[in-house]
C-alpha cells in the first residue's frame, strides 16, 4: 500500500503524464522527479511503479545504480566540490573544511536548513581553474574559503 | 519452413553440429561437452555475468563467453586449455576472496556450483585478502533466508522473478563492491510483491536464497528423492519430495514436469509440512455409543471419541451401512468422492456406490466448481474438460481472455505463464472480473463488469464482433450448428444496453471486441467466477459460443480452458464421481453402459427395483448440493465421505451443520479432525498424497504418477485400502438382504492390494483411459485422456477435426440477473473466493507454518468508499452479515473491490464466507450454489 498521505503526487501525474506510457523511459522519468521533489522519496517510487507498471525493484535498482540519483531529501542547491589530483593540491580539503565549519555541511549530506548538499567530486576536467567548485550549474574557479562562503550565502 | 542448415563446428577437438542460433554453450551441451557455468540457466536469457564459462576460440584474441557467443562456421573451441583454466581459477578465485568459507555449515554443500568449481579447480579462498561484506542475514519472511554473503551476483534469481514468475520483485541495487540483490524498495521479500513462489530458490547456485523450513534438517546426499505431483491446485505440477528419516525436508520442482517445466508456486515449494502436523489422525475414532450399541445421541460421553482398531471401526461401518440400506434401501446412503485423493480412489468410491450399495448417489465438490463447465461444454461441444493444454495455451495464444478466473492467485503456476506470455512475446490480455485482480496489471485492457453480469457481457461483446462482421463464417459454416437462433438472441444485446447491465464503458466492450477479431487465436480460460452462478452452465456455453464464433476452438493457442480447481478434481470426475455417470461419462441412463457395468461388476443386468435387488441403478443420483438437505428430509440417511469437507465448502455453513447433525450414520476418511468430523460416527485416518502411490489428472486432462515418499503415521492406511475393506465387509451382509454378487465376474472383486490393479481395472472399463496403463506411466509418458488405446499418444487438443458431439452447437443464451440482488436490508454483494497463500476449506493450508504465518487470518476486502461510509478507520474489524449469518473479521481496505462489494474467503472456520452464501440460489441444471453473489450488509465490529 502507498502511503499518499505524507508525499503530494500531483507533480508526478504531471510529469507521468508527458510519457504517457513510453518504453525505456525509467531514467528521464527519475531525472524529471528527481527535479520536481529534490530527491526521490520512496512513496512517490511506489507510486511511479503503480501508475506505470514499471516494477519497484527495477526502479530502484536504476535509482541506487547512478549517483545521479538521490533516496533522501537534499539540499536546494547542490555543491561539488572537486578533490581530483589537481584541485586536491590546490586546496580543495580546506574547502572542504570551511564548508564543515561555516554551514554544518559535510561530504554526501546536507546542512540542517537543507539550503545545500555537498558532494565530493573526483576532476571536473578543468583542471587549470584548480581548486574548482560547481554549485547547481554556476562553475566557480580558482576559488578560496571566504569567498565561497560569501558566495553560497548569497543564494536565495 | 526450410530445411535448417546445421553449422559445423570443433569444440574440444570434437566436431560438433549446431543449430543457427544457438551459443556455444548449447551446442556444447547437447554434444555432451561440459562447459562449467554459474550465471547461466536453460530457462533464461543469457547474461554472461559469471565469466566461468570462458573458452578460448581460434582467431580470437580475448577469451569468450560461451553462454553468450553464438556459433558460426568453422569455428575451433577449446573449453579447457591452460588459458582458459587459468582464467576460470582467477575468476574464482575472486569470488571466494568475499565468500565466507563455511561450507561444513552450509546448506548448500553438496550441490553448491561454487564450491563443485573450487574443488575442481583447487581453489582454496585465500589468495586475495581484501575487504569483505558482513551483511546480516534476512530471515524476516517465513519462507526464504536471504544470506547475502553467500551471493555471487550471478543475477539468475532477479531472471528468473522477471521472466518466470514475473512480477519481478528482485533486482540488483548500489553498483560495482557493494552491488547485492533486494527486493521491491529495499524492504524484506514480504514488503516487496513477490509471491514465495521460489524459482530464486530453485536457480540460486549457492546459499543465497535458501527455503527456511530445511535449515538444518539434512544433506543432499543423505535424502531419498520422490518425484510426484502437488497435492494443492490442478494445475499438476510436478515436484521432487526430498525425504530424510521418514520426513519431507524440502520441495523441488521437477524440470521434467510437463504442466510446470520445473517451476511451482508458494504452496508447492513451501506448503508440504502439512503432512507432519501433529493433528494427523494416526487411529481409528468412532463414537462410545458405537461401541457400547446404545442408540444415536449427540450428547455426553456417548458422544465421545474413542481410538479404536481398524477392525472394530470398519466392521461397525459395515454393519450401520447395511442397517440403513436394509432399512430404507440403497438410495438413503450417499457417497461423496474426493478430489484430494487418487483416481483409482475414486474409482473405487464409484464402485462402492454402484456395485456394492447400488445407488447413484455419488457426488463431490466439483459440483461446488467446474460442474456447470461440465454440463455447459458436455451441451455445446461434447465434452466438459478442457480443451487445450496448459503448454500451447501459454505458448501459442495471441491472446487470452480471461473471465472469472484469478489465475495468478489460485493457478499461480499458469497465472506465472500468462505473465510470461504478456511479457516475453507480446501476448494481448483482457481480463474480465468484478475485482480488481493482480493480472489485471499486466492487462491491456480489464473489464470490471458487475458480478453476475457475465452473459450480458459475453452477449455483448459477440454483438459487435457479429455487427463489425468479424465472426469466422468458415468455421461457423463447417464446424457448427444452431447459429441463426443464436445469433437472434445475441442481437438483443446491444452495446448502450450490456453497457447499462454491465456497468462496463461502451468503448472498453468495442476495444475488447477488436482484440478478440486482430489477435486470433485467443484462449479463453475461466474459473469459479463463471461457474458459481445461478446461471453457471449458461455462462460456460456463453463462452463456448464466444469461441466458435472466433473460430477458436480445435487450435493450439485457443480453446475453452475452464480452469480445474483440485489436484485431480478432473480424475475424481473421470472416474464417476458424478450423480449422472459411470466413469468416463458413460451415462448412466444408458441402457448399454448400464448393462457393460452389470457384466463387469458381477450383478444383473435388470435395473435395481423392488423385485431385482442385484441390478444397477438406472436413475441419475442426487448431488452433493441435494443429498445434505435431503437429510432433513430423511431421504439420505446416511453419507460416507471421502477426505472432503462440507462445512467448509460447501454454501449456507450453518444449514450445512443443521442436516449433518440429523443424519443417522456418517463415516469419513480424513487425514486431521477437520470442521465436518464433528458431526461423523466414525472417523477413519487415510493418508496424505505423500504416503500412497498411484494417479491423478490435472486441469489438462493430464494422467500423472504420484508416488508413496514416506510411510504414513501410526496406523493411518491409504485411503484406497479403506474403501476396499469397507466394501469387502459390506458386501456379504448387503448379500443376505438380497444383493449378491457374483464374484466371478471379470472386475467385481475386491482383492486390490496395490493400485497398479485398480488403473488396470479402469482401463478395461473407461474407454477414453483404455491406454493409460500403469506400465506406460512408469516409462515416464504423461498422458492426456481421450487416450483409447495402449499405442495412442493421448490427446493434447480436443476438437480439432470435429468435436466431441460433432458439430459444435451455438446455444442461444439470455441474460438472468443474480438470485439475491441487494436490497434495502443488504445493500452490498459479497463475493467468495481463496487467497493465494490458501487453499479451500483451508485444513492443510492452515496447518502449514509458512502459509499460516504469511496469512494468519481470515481477511475481507471493502473498498475505501464503504469503508468510509461505515465509519472504519482506526477499529479495522468488520462484520458482515446475510440472510443466512454473519461472521467479523478483519478489514482489507483496497481497490480490488469496487463500491457496493466485499470480498471474503472460505479459509478460516473462524470467519467462513460460506457462513453468509445461500445454499437455495441452485443453477438448475448443474446444482452449483451461487457462491459468487450473495446480498449482505456491512457494520463496524
Amino acid at each position: 500500500m502507498v502511503n499518499t498521505a505524507t508525499v503530494d503526487l500531483a507533480p508526478l501525474d504531471e510529469i507521468l503524464k508527458e510519457f504517457n506510457g513510453e518504453k525505456g523511459a525509467v531514467i528521464p522519468i527519475l531525472q524529471r522527479v528527481q527535479d520536481a521533489y529534490g530527491y526521490l522519496p520512496k512513496e512517490v517510487l511506489s507510486a511511479i511503479s503503480k501508475r506505470t507498471g514499471i516494477p519497484l525493484s527495477r526502479l530502484y535498482g536504476v535509482a541506487t545504480f547512478y549517483a545521479q540519483f538521490h533516496l533522501t531529501r537534499r539540499g536546494c542547491h547542490l555543491i561539488k566540490i572537486c578533490d581530483g589530483t589537481a584541485c586536491h593540491v590546490r586546496g580543495a580539503t580546506k574547502l572542504v573544511k570551511s564548508l564543515e565549519e561555516a554551514l554544518q555541511l559535510s561530504p554526501g549530506g546536507s546542512d540542517p536548513d537543507y539550503k545545500y548538499s555537498l558532494e565530493i567530486v573526483y576532476c571536473l576536467g578543468s583542471c587549470g581553474l584548480a581548486p574548482i567548485v560547481v554549485v547547481d550549474d554556476q562553475v566557480y574557479g580558482q576559488t578560496n574559503p571566504e569567498s565561497l562562503i560569501e558566495r553560497l550565502e548569497k543564494l536565495e | 519452413m526450410s530445411t535448417t542448415s546445421e553449422i559445423r563446428l570443433m569444440i574440444d577437438g570434437k566436431a560438433v553440429l549446431a543449430k543457427p542460433g544457438e551459443t556455444v554453450l548449447q551446442a556444447a551441451r547437447r554434444a555432451g561437452i561440459a562447459i562449467p557455468v554459474l550465471c547461466e540457466h536453460p530457462a533464461l536469457p543469457p547474461s554472461g555475468a559469471c565469466r566461468i564459462c570462458l573458452v578460448e576460440i581460434e582467431n580470437l584474441r580475448a577469451l569468450q563467453p560461451a553462454c553468450t557467443f553464438l556459433v558460426s562456421e568453422g569455428l575451433v573451441i577449446q573449453t579447457q586449455s591452460p588459458r582458459v583454466r587459468s582464467a576460470r581459477k582467477f575468476t574464482l578465485e575472486m569470488l571466494l576472496s568475499d565468500h565466507p568459507l563455511e561450507c561444513m555449515t552450509c546448506e548448500a554443500a553438496g550441490e553448491c556450483s561454487l564450491q563443485d568449481l573450487a574443488y575442481e579447480y583447487g581453489v582454496t579462498g585465500n589468495r586475495f585478502r581484501g575487504k569483505q561484506h558482513h551483511y546480516p542475514i534476512d530471515t524476516s519472511n517465513p519462507f526464504i533466508i536471504v544470506d547475502r554473503n553467500k551471493c555471487i551476483l550471478c543475477g539468475l534469481c532477479v531472471r528468473a522473478c522477471q521472466h518466470i514468475n514475473g512480477v519481478e520483485a528482485i533486482s540488483v541495487f548500489h553498483r560495482g563492491f557493494n552491488a547485492y540483490i533486494g527486493f521491491g524498495a529495499d524492504g524484506g521479500m514480504q514488503d516487496s510483491l513477490c509471491e514465495f513462489c521460489g524459482s530464486c530458490v530453485a536457480v540460486c547456485p549457492t546459499a543465497a536464497l535458501w527455503p527456511k523450513m530445511s535449515i538444518g534438517q539434512g544433506r543432499p546426499w543423505q535424502v531419498k528423492k520422490v518425484d510426484t505431483i502437488c497435492s494443492y491446485c490442478g494445475v499438476g505440477c510436478k515436484i521432487t519430495l526430498h525425504v530424510k528419516d521418514n520426513r519431507i525436508i524440502r520441495v523441488e520442482g521437477a524440470w521434467d514436469g510437463p504442466a510446470n517445466h520445473g517451476w511451482t508456486c508458494v504452496k508447492g515449494h513451501f506448503g508440504y509440512d502439512y503432512v507432519h502436523h501433529p493433528d494427523r489422525l494416526t487411529k481409528p475414532r468412532v463414537r462410545r455409543y458405537l461401541l457400547e450399541g446404545q442408540a444415536k445421541t449427540r450428547q455426553g460421553s456417548a458422544w465421545e471419541w474413542v481410538e479404536t482398531d481398524w477392525e472394530t471401526a470398519l466392521n461397525i461401518v459395515a454393519r450401520r451401512l447395511a442397517e440403513v440400506w436394509s432399512q430404507s434401501g440403497p438410495d438413503s446412503i450417499g457417497i461423496l468422492a474426493s478430489a484430494k485423493c487418487l483416481n483409482e480412489e475414486n474409482y473405487l468410491m464409484n464402485k462402492l456406490a454402484r456395485q456394492v450399495i447400488g445407488t447413484n448417489n455419488i457426488d463431490h465438490c466439483a459440483r461446488l466448481c467446474h460442474s456447470s463447465t461440465v454440463a455447459g461444454l458436455a451441451i455445446s461441444f461434447g465434452s466438459g474438460a478442457m480443451s487445450n493444454s496448459i503448454d500451447d495455451v501459454t505458448e501459442q495464444a495471441q491472446a487470452f481472455f480471461v473471465i472469472g478466473s484469478n489465475t495468478t492467485e489460485q493457478h499461480p503456476v499458469i497465472g506465472m505463464r500468462l505473465r510470461q506470455a504478456v511479457r516475453q512475446r507480446g501476448a494481448r490480455l483482457i481480463v474480465a472480473d468484478p475485482r480488481r485482480i493482480d493480472l489485471c496489471d499486466f492487462a491491456e485492457i480489464h473489464l470490471q463488469h458487475k458480478a453476475g453480469t457475465d452473459i450480458a457481457l459475453l452477449n455483448g461483446l459477440m454483438y459487435i464482433i457479429l455487427e463489425k462482421g468479424w465472426e469466422d463464417k468458415e468455421f461457423i459454416a463447417t464446424r457448427t450448428e444452431g447459429f441463426e437462433d443464436f445469433k437472434a438472441a445475441v442481437m438483443h444485446y446491444s452495446p448502450e444496453k450490456v453497457s447499462a447491465i454491465t456497468g462496463v464503458p461502451m468503448e472498453q466492450l468495442y476495444q475488447a471486441a477488436e482484440i478478440m477479431a486482430a489477435s486470433k487465436p485467443m484462449a479463453a480460460l475461466w474459473a469459479m467466477g463463471i461457474t458459481q452462478h445461478v446461471t453457471g452452465v449458461q455462462n460456460v456455453m456463453a463462452l463456448a459460443n464466444l469461441q466458435m464464433l472466433l473460430g477458436n476452438m480445435g487450435k493450439p493457442g485457443g480453446g475453452a480452458n475452464p480452469l480445474r480447481g483440485q489436484n485431480n478434481v478432473q480424475g475424481a470426475c473421470d472416474m464417476g464421481g458424478l450423480p449422472n455417470v459411470y466413469p468416463a461419462y458413460q451415462p448412466v441412463t444408458s441402457e448399454e453402459a448400464r448393462i457393460k457395468f452389470a457384466r463387469a461388476w458381477g450383478l444383473d443386468e435388470r435395473p435395481i427395483g423392488d423385485e431385482n435387488r442385484r441390478g444397477l441403478s438406472p436413475r441419475a443420483g442426487m448431488t452433493v448440493t441435494e443429498m445434505i438437505p435431503s437429510i432433513l428430509e430423511n431421504k439420505i440417511r446416511a453419507l460416507c465421505i471421502l477426505g472432503e469437507n462440507p462445512i467448509m465448502s460447501d454454501a449456507d455453513t450453518n444449514h450445512v451443520r443443521r442436516c449433518l447433525e440429523s443424519a443417522d450414520f456418517l463415516v469419513l476418511l480424513e487425514i486431521f479432525p477437520s470442521e465436518t468430523s464433528l458431526y461423523v460416527d466414525v472417523l477413519l485416518p487415510g493418508v496424505s498424497f505423500a504416503e500412497k502411490s498411484g494417479t491423478f489428472t490435472n486441469t489438462e486432462r493430464r494422467v500423472q504418477l504420484v508416488h508413496k515418499a514416506i510411510e504414513p503415521p501410526g496406523e493411518a492406511r491409504p485411503d484406497w485400502w479403506i474403501i476396499t475393506e469397507i466394501a469387502r465387509r459390506l458386501i456379504p451382509l448387503l448379500a443376505q438382504h438380497g444383493r449378491a454378487i457374483d464374484l466371478d465376474a471379470p472386475w467385481a472383486k475386491w482383492d486390490y492390494t496395490d493400485t497398479a490393479q485398480i488403473l488396470n481395472e479402469i482401463n478395461a472399463l473407461a474407454p477414453s483411459y483404455a491406454g493409460i496403463t500403469r506400465q506406460r506411466l512408469e516409462r515416464g509418458e504423461t498422458l492426456q485422456w481421450p487416450c483409447p488405446s495402449p499405442d495412442h499418444p493421448g490427446t493434447p487438443i480436443l476438437h480439432v477435426q470435429k468435436f466431441t458431439r460433432g458439430l459444435g452447437k451455438f446455444v442461444p443464451v439470455d441474460y438472468l440477473p443474480p438470485a439475491e440482488l441487494p436490497d434495502d436490508d443488504y445493500p452490498l454483494i459479497m463475493s467468495t473466493g481463496r487467497v493465494l497463500y490458501h487453499w479451500h476449506g483451508g485444513e492443510m493450508s492452515r496447518r502449514s507454518q509458512g502459509l499460516l504465518a504469511i496469512y494468519p487470518e481470515p481477511r475481507i476486502e471493502i473498498s475505501q468508499e464503504d469503508a468510509e461510509k461505515i465509519g472504519l478507520n482506526g477499529s479495522k474489524r468488520l462484520r458482515v452479515s446475510s440472510r443466512r449469518g454473519a461472521i467479523e473479521a478483519e478489514a482489507m481496505v483496497t481497490d480490488r473491490v469496487p463500491p457496493g462489494m466485499v470480498y471474503a474467503n472460505f479459509h478460516f472456520p473462524q470467519a467462513s464466507a460460506n457462513v453468509l452464501t445461500s445454499g437455495a440460489a441452485l443453477d438448475p441444471i448443474s446444482k452449483i450454489p451461487e457462491f459468487k453473489v450473495c446480498a449482505v450488509k456491512i457494520e463496524k465490529a
